[in-house]
């Protein structure tokens, strides 16, 4: 019997993470943390890409409607909250995290786990893009929680000293809203704690991501995108520093054996975009069947900025204005050059990502000059991250493998 | 009431002639800048002594813009990508591109650097923050406005000459005044002057905004103030001014309605020319049925407050697009909404089109918004999906005439 | 009130014509396909109307609507198709509170009021998924005809997904269900109930309030009925003679005006 057994697993071409038992734990844990600041009255949701050391450090819980829509695409349920919006009124052509954020809260008991807990504010920054403020704005009216909006213009290059300023100010408010509406306070001391936190998972996890550098690979798309969820939703929490601790030891235990996330790599792909959550297992393991890993992509890359220094503040508004999505296509295409060097790849997969116009506009162009300048072919493929009625399978098929052809 | 003699011109009419007016100007030498974003500081432009004229998206412009954008970039800017690559825009000694007001707008200057590098383009930053109490937006909008000019400057060589910024303050706060009291006039009388008229007229002068023109505006705005005075109108009407410029509704005049229905149309950089021929090629309808527009190259062009007299001059503008009607792009939902409210009882207002441009996040974001505020007023609504193609006149036509119909029932 | 009333109803597709009384019986009526001129198309109207009510149709108001409603010169006004719509329901079975009209080309939904009036409505956008469009490219697609395709869809117990809101992508849904073996029946199934989820959310946009009609080309269609009356979660009542509500309802407001 357990040869037989042995012999099932043997034929599996990715290799599921053990630490993966204890990512569930702690989600679910976060997800009661969550329902249980709400009914304290003491919840906000933020945006991925909101400086969350910031509410943590005075006792605010955080929720993130981003990573619900990433559930609502995994559950398979986009088309069905994305409609409820649309009833509403929400055209389809806008973002589906959106338009599956307001679906829900318009009818939380037709929602998995019964929508995101209700929020008393609403924290979004505009580093990721346009459309959130305009998202929280909608839910504002939907729930009559107030919108805070930490405003970080694109930058083009350096962040210029007027900017900086500006940004500033915009954190002296931030904390003057939360206070107001929480009755907190924020310490010194306790944003220290917070920050270093913070950092330490950033470090722990940045040193994951740069453990792929290996070949194999130790872990592939998918594997970061369900790992990347606690420090995005958790910065600053000590919960999850015993996550990524486990989580590095076992990709630093697998580099040794030179076990890779896939039985048998033969081609190393960067991935471009916010992932298709309705179909992030069938995708990538069935590349994974082909041989096809990929040791890198720009959006887990996203979260590698530790608030560190003297200054606090002034660090947290530099990280936090210069994130991947804030700084134009120049700076998009010099990361991914990088990564594509960095990290010894072959070739590149971009998701044209239909309802993300700040991440996707532009990949026309950065596409011919990340070839240009690396050498190593790419391909385009069109979708959407949750709104699984926009995926052209047969589309995708004959790009890829075009793409993969060209490796033969 | 006896509207101007003249010949109506059509479309495509009113956008030759703008175009020819351009096309003189640049023959005579005249260094023109383009810009795309309504709240642009005209003022700042005419100081360096060049022109500034905005670039619209333009129906009959054949595709181009595949190469480098996608399907789902908003279709105003899939169209002045279009435009540029087919060489079909004027010849400009510069560009100015909008920054942080939405996402294709931000993508499209990125594009465009890297597909046309001769192209001399520059992009100005805007604050989303509305509302604060710290100054930190105008000091972030007073150095972005400051490093434009040192930009123009550097590129074009054109120093910035306090005279011409005096000349055109003026210019454009003349222009203003004129617009706003057509505005004013027509919420009390939508016959004194045709919508397509006042658009006519506002397109001309973003075009080309020279004092001839400016002259022609203002002779056009005394020649109502008159028929306004003679019919008895003229203090409603600055009521109705104030009102539009204080927020506060509380005090208009009452007067009674002369035309009805009274219809607002709502949206984003969505052309009003456009909206307004699609109106008068409806059988049986004329544009007196639209009282007032809220689009972004018209009311909120039109009632930008004139500049202060304090402070530097990048200042002085910083502070006047700061304090322009709020857009989509910004923070201040609520008040918008509030805005709107005020508006619906007290210039009685009988309907919303609502115009929505395709892929245009902020106009696709307001419109339920604006419907919600609407329905609690029992103020009907309906949506008018648009492009600048207007690819879709039909649907467009009926949709707008199927409402007029389920109003014209009292 | 005259004493008669014509509406004209110029489609994509058809054009049809109503001669009404003052009591709104149905003196004559006649559908044709509109073909190449819309202004043949109403002459071709008129004398059949002519000849088999056997009056002089001259002096008889005639309202058009449709899509080449401003095409027809003699009408003394053009009435756009979802006030038409919604009057002619209205005068068939004054209970109706919502209209779903499914043509070739467009589809729209219509929220009547107590006077027979719309209070609101919705059309599709320039997509061509949910409309009778999208059942032709599909039937064609499945090698049958549009006319089979219903029957065959009502023969499935497990519909297949089709879960692309563009007709172009469903389309290449549908081969890859072909090719992959799957019953035509099924196939068949799942274009309906997909298209009857496109009607469905169009219709949740402006409030579905019962009882429901419909009416178009495809009301005709018993598994689109089958399907829509199931997303719906109601039953529906269907005009005998589907394609005319344009057109009666134009008449009537030939008959009784606009304001009356």
């Amino acid at each position: 019997m357990p040869i037989l057994t042995e012999t099932k697993k043997e034929e599996k071409v990715y290799r599921q993470l053990e630490s993966n038992t204890l990512l569930q734990q702690i989600m679910f844990q976060y997800m009661l943390e969550g329902h249980q600041a709400s009914e304290e009255k003491h919840l906000a949701w933020v945006t991925s890409g909101f400086p969350v050391e910031i509410p943590v450090a005075m006792g605010v819980g955080v929720s993130y409607p981003e990573q619900y829509g990433a559930v609502v695409g995994s559950q398979k349920v986009g088309p069905e909250l994305c409609g409820y919006a649309e009833e509403i009124g929400y055209s389809q052509e806008l973002c589906s995290y959106a338009r599956s954020s307001i679906g829900s809260v318009e009818k939380p008991s037709e929602s998995p786990m019964e929508g995101l807990p209700t929020p008393q504010a609403l924290l979004a920054c505009n580093n990721i893009c346009g459309t959130v403020l305009r998202w929280y704005d909608a839910v504002s009216e939907q729930t009559g929680a107030p919108v805070f909006l930490l405003d970080t213009p694109p930058i083009d290059g350096e962040q210029p000293e007027h900017h900086k300023e500006y940004v500033r100010r915009g954190i002296d408010r931030l904390v003057d809203f939360l206070g107001r509406t929480f009755n907190a306070t924020l310490t010194e001391k306790r944003m220290r704690e917070v920050a270093a936190l913070s950092s330490k998972a950033i470090h722990l996890w940045t040193s994951s991501l740069a453990a792929c550098k290996n070949t194999p690979s130790p872990l592939n798309c998918a594997d970061r995108f369900l790992a990347m969820a606690p420090v995005v939703s958790m910065r600053g929490t000590d919960l999850i520093i015993d996550f990524y601790q486990t989580l590095l030891d076992e990709v630093e235990s697998r580099v040794k054996n030179s076990i890779g996330a896939i039985r048998d790599e033969k081609i190393r792909l960067l991935w471009d975009n916010i992932p298709p959550w309705h179909a992030i297992f069938r995708f990538f393991n069935g590349l994974a069947k082909r041989g096809v890993v990929f040791p890198a992509d720009t959006y887990t890359h996203a979260w590698s900025g530790a608030i560190e220094g003297d200054d606090l503040y002034e660090s947290v508004v530099s990280i936090y204005s210069n994130v991947y999505l804030n700084k134009g296509l120049d700076a998009k295409v010099d990361k991914m050059c990088e990564l594509i060097e960095d990290y010894n790849l072959d070739g590149f997969l971009m998701f044209s990502v239909r309802s993300c116009k700040r991440y996707s506009l532009g990949q026309l162009i950065s596409k011919e000059l990340v070839t240009e300048r690396t050498g190593v072919p790419g391909v385009i493929i069109e979708g959407d991250m949750v709104d699984s009625r926009v995926f052209n399978e047969a589309q995708i098929q004959t790009r890829i493998d075009a793409l993969l052809e060209m490796f033969i | 009431m006896h509207l101007r003699e003249e010949t109506v011109l059509s479309y495509e009419g009113v956008l030759e002639q703008s175009a020819a007016n351009l096309r003189q100007l640049l023959k005579d030498g005249e260094e023109v800048i383009g810009y795309i974003y309504p709240h642009t500081p005209l003022e700042l432009i005419l100081a360096h002594g060049l022109t500034p004229s905005l670039l619209r998206a333009l129906p009959g412009v054949p595709g181009g813009f595949e190469e480098s954008l996608q399907t789902f970039a908003c279709s105003y800017i899939r169209n002045l990508y279009s435009q540029r690559t087919n060489d079909q825009m004027p010849s400009l000694a510069g560009l100015i591109f909008p920054g942080n007001t939405c996402d294709s707008l931000q993508n499209l200057f990125d594009v465009w650097r890297f597909r046309f590098p001769d192209d001399t383009i520059f992009r100005l930053t805007y604050p989303v923050t509305r509302h604060e109490k710290d100054g930190s937006t105008v000091k972030y909008l007073t150095t972005e406005l400051q490093l434009l000019s040192e930009a123009i400057e550097k590129s074009l060589d054109r120093p910035f000459v306090s005279q011409y910024f005096e000349r055109a303050k003026s210019l454009i706060g003349q222009f203003r005044k004129d617009s706003q009291y057509l505005y004013g006039a027509r919420l009390l009388d939508p016959s004194v002057l045709s919508y397509t008229d006042l658009c006519r007229l506002a397109r001309a002068f973003l075009t080309t905004p020279l004092p001839v023109i400016g002259s022609e505006i203002y002779a056009i705005t005394s020649s109502v103030k008159e028929k306004m005075k003679d019919m008895g109108f003229a203090g409603t009407v600055d009521s109705i001014l104030r009102a539009l410029k204080t927020r506060d509704f509380s005090n208009i005049d009452n007067f009674e309605p002369i035309i009805r229905p009274r219809i607002i149309v709502t949206g984003g950089m969505v052309e009003p020319q456009a909206i307004a021929n699609v109106i008068t090629g409806i059988r049986g309808i004329t544009d007196s049925v639209l009282v007032l527009d809220l689009l972004s190259f018209g009311f909120k062009t039109a009632f930008t407050p004139p500049l202060v007299t304090k402070g530097t001059p990048f200042e002085q503008m910083a502070k006047s697009i700061l304090s322009s009607p709020g857009e989509p792009t910004q923070e201040g939902l609520i008040h918008r909404v509030k805005y709107l409210e005020s508006l619906f009882d007290a210039l009685q207002i009988d309907g919303v089109m609502i115009c929505e441009q395709s892929f245009c996040d902020p106009d696709q974001f307001e419109a339920p918004s604006i419907e919600k505020a609407a329905s609690k007023h029992g103020i009907r609504t309906v949506r008018i999906p648009i492009d600048p193609e207007l690819s879709d006149r039909a649907r467009m036509e009926v949709r707008i005439q199927s409402f007029l119909e389920s109003l014209s029932k009292s | 009130m005259g004493k008669y009333g014509i509406g004209i109803d110029i489609g994509s597709t058809t054009a049809k014509g109503v001669l009404l009384d003052n009591t709104l019986k149905i003196i004559s009526d006649f559908i044709m396909p509109t073909g190449a001129s819309g202004s043949r198309a109403v002459e071709k109207i008129m004398d059949e109307i002519a000849s088999s009510s056997k009056l002089k149709l001259k002096g008889i108001p005639i309202i058009s609507t449709g899509y080449g409603r401003t095409r027809v010169e003699n009408a003394e006004q053009s009435v756009t198709e979802i006030t038409c719509h919604s009057v002619g329901i209205h005068s068939l079975n004054p209970d109706i509170r919502l209209l779903i009209d499914v043509g070739g080309q467009d589809s729209k939904v219509i929220r009547i009021g107590q006077d027979g009036r719309p209070v609101d409505f919705e059309l599709n956008d320039k997509c061509s998924a949910g409309t009778g469009r999208f059942l032709e490219v599909m039937a064609g697609v499945l090698g049958v005809s549009i006319d089979e395709l219903g029957p065959l869809a009502l023969k499935s117990l497990s519909p297949a997904t089709i879960s692309s809101t563009c007709t172009v992508f469903a389309e290449s849904e549908v081969v890859g269900h072909i090719g992959a073996g799957k019953d035509p029946a099924d196939i068949a199934a799942g274009v309906h109930a997909s298209m009857a989820a496109k009607i469905a959310s169009l219709s949740k946009r402006v409030g579905t309030v019962r009882p429901v009609c419909i009416t178009g080309g495809v009301a005709l269609n018993p598994a689109f009925r089958y399907y829509i009356s199931k997303q719906l979660g109601t039953e529906l009542w269907i005009p005998e003679k589907p394609q005319f509500t344009g057109a009666l309802g134009a008449a009537v407001i030939a008959i009784r005006g606009l304001s009356g």
